[in-house]
């Protein structure tokens, strides 16, 4: 295996019972990347994540990190990994700081630094005002910050995040964003989970796009923009006018209006008669996802 | 996995084995510690439930019941309650510690996801949860001793204070049984059956009160499955400084330290099923 290669699953399966929620998932995560694990609800994301952290163990395949099999990472390469989870599992009996100092003890970390090391990270996550507050008295938005001041306090080499800002509003989701891209300079590598594509296009170098526990690609958000879509669409509102030639470009049928995916605008705008109403925009990350993984709502997500 | 830590051959497997269990020592204090600390922080509820409430049963049995009994088994009955006293104000808290507080922090908070997040592995955080529990029971038991003590329930001092090392043992056992309960409940209503026919039967069938000698013998017969029965039966010859057979001794400490770590290591087996899919 590769010096610069962290992590690395080959045709990685997990089941429950009948469910099979992987189904044979092959990746590599470079050391030093900010890779987003894309996909619907329920296709596998979590799955994943807890299977790379030792917490969940692979039906068949091969699942390897720091060049060992996830499932036997002794007690120090655990703590080279920070884990930021779905639900914020804080310490409701424990103010913010305490929060920090309790856990820094499961990493062994010695007793003389721990407060300048708590007190760093409630700066870096801009925390510092709550650091006596209980877990309580804190919002959505605090607490997934504590949350990833929590998963730097050993100085992790990876940090793997499960929808980080999901449910937080714009704010708090901006700042979260800094402090990651701050991260990734600085040279961490992060693995996060999203369905958020804003969230994807703007942090990740890489996003793995995964489905019905499958890969459905692997590429920077711009080679899937090139791959998947034309770089520009046009929504075109219903009715559509009938000299529009079904078969001009990609195209896409999404209820009120229609998608057309071209590379370049000016032969379709020149065909779109005076009347017609339709908007024109760069095509993005969103285009992709939705084309690929499909329009229907999921049932049960 | 020695191939990739083991790379100085020089210092040997056994050296690095060595400072492994001292780190996993570290790391299991580290989860007993988290609770000292938000024990330290309700500190009076935390009193009023594990000391206050043995130490009142005992004032009115030592009152109630002693006004009326006098004596029993040719001592005091305070003297002969005492050490069931010790026994039960242990029982009871472990049991309690181990069962609905381990289980909000396992299914409510589910702050153990976050704690197996970290370097502590699942071992060694069960064994943090059955200290913790073990600690608060002693904290109960001490408080009753002294209570007792103070009060002129105690015949040999110095039999109370080993009493007090049957004690620990029997909390153990106890801890071990408790998370045993917590790994198979699916919601607090397990609780109910482990209060109603684990807890309340060595409250008030395993010798707390009086002898079980004075049970149907089918009765007699079956309170020797509950560690209570064996754990009081070594305490109570200690605090009324009376004989006591070494072997005997050993017997209830050996059922006890096996029914420990049987249940110990079921709990661990179940909970490893259910946490890691």
């Amino acid at each position: 295996m590769q010096d610069d290669l962290l992590i690395s699953a080959r045709g990685l399966h997990k089941s429950f019972g009948e469910v099979e929620a992987v189904r044979g998932v092959d990746f590599d995560i470079p050391r030093g990347q900010c890779i987003g694990l894309l996909g619907p609800n329920g296709a596998g994301k979590t799955t994943t994540m807890r299977m790379i952290m030792g917490l969940s163990k692979p039906t068949e395949g091969e699942l390897w990190m720091f060049g060992r099999p996830t499932t036997e990472l002794d007690p120090s390469l655990r703590a080279k990994v920070g884990l930021v989870p779905q639900d914020d599992n804080l310490d409701p009996d424990l103010t913010v700081l305490e929060n920090l100092l309790v856990y820094s003890r499961y990493f062994e970390l010695e007793e003389a630094g721990l407060h300048d090391r708590a007190g760093e990270l409630l700066r870096f996550m801009q925390l510092e005002a709550k650091r006596d507050a209980k877990v309580q008295q804190l919002s959505g938005g605090m607490k997934r910050r504590l949350v990833i001041a929590r998963s730097l306090l050993a100085n992790p080499e990876i940090i793997i995040l499960d929808e980080p800002t999901t449910g937080l509003d714009p704010q708090a989701r901006v700042l979260i964003w800094r402090q990651l891209l701050a991260l990734r300079d600085a040279g961490k590598t992060l693995l996060l989970s999203t369905h958020y594509m804003d969230e994807a296009e703007r942090l990740c170098d890489r996003i793995i796009l995964i489905d019905h526990g499958k890969v459905l690609d692997d590429a920077s958000p711009t080679v899937l923009i090139d791959r998947h879509v034309e770089n520009h669409v046009l929504e075109v509102r219903k009715p559509l006018p009938v000299d529009l030639e079904p078969d001009f470009a990609i195209r896409e049928d999404i209820g009120d209006a229609w998608l057309f995916y071209v590379a370049q605008p000016s032969e379709a705008l020149e065909r779109l008669p005076q009347t017609s109403v339709f908007r024109h925009r760069p095509a993005n990350l969103e285009d992709v996802f939705l084309r690929l993984t499909g329009r229907q709502l999921r049932e049960g997500a | 996995m020695s191939d990739v830590i083991d790379t100085n051959p020089d210092t040997g497997s056994q050296v690095l084995a060595d400072e492994i269990d001292r780190s996993g020592i570290r790391r299991t204090f580290a989860v007993w510690r988290r609770h000292v600390l938000v024990w330290r922080k309700l500190l009076w509820p935390s009193m009023a439930s594990n000391i206050a409430n043995p130490v009142l049963i005992l004032f009115a049995f030592g009152f109630g019941l002693g006004a009326v009994i006098d004596q029993l088994e040719g001592v005091a009955y305070l003297a002969f309650v005492l050490p069931g006293m010790m026994a039960y104000s242990a029982m009871f808290s472990v049991s309690f510690e181990s069962t609905i507080s381990a289980y909000a922090r396992f299914q409510m908070q589910r702050t153990w996801d976050a704690v197996l997040a970290t370097p502590v592995g699942l071992r060694e955080l069960l064994l943090g949860e059955l200290l913790w529990s073990v600690t608060k029971g002693m904290i109960a038991t001490v408080s009753v001793l002294v209570v007792g003590w103070l009060w002129g329930g105690v015949i040999s001092t110095p039999g109370a204070l080993l009493g007090l090392f049957a004690v620990l043992l029997g909390s153990f056992c106890f801890g071990a049984c408790g998370l045993l309960a917590t790994a198979y409940a699916k919601s607090w209503e397990l609780f109910n059956y482990f209060f109603t026919f684990w807890v309340t039967p060595m409250f008030v069938f395993s010798g707390v009160f009086f002898e079980v000698d004075r049970f149907p013998d089918f009765i007699q017969w079956a309170v020797w499955f509950f560690p209570m029965t064996h754990l009081i039966e070594v305490v109570r010859p200690l605090t009324l400084d009376q004989p006591l057979a070494l072997g005997n001794v050993l017997l209830h400490i050996a059922y006890m330290v096996v029914m420990t770590v049987v249940a110990f290591e079921l709990a661990y087996r179940k909970f490893a099923r259910r946490l890691f899919d």
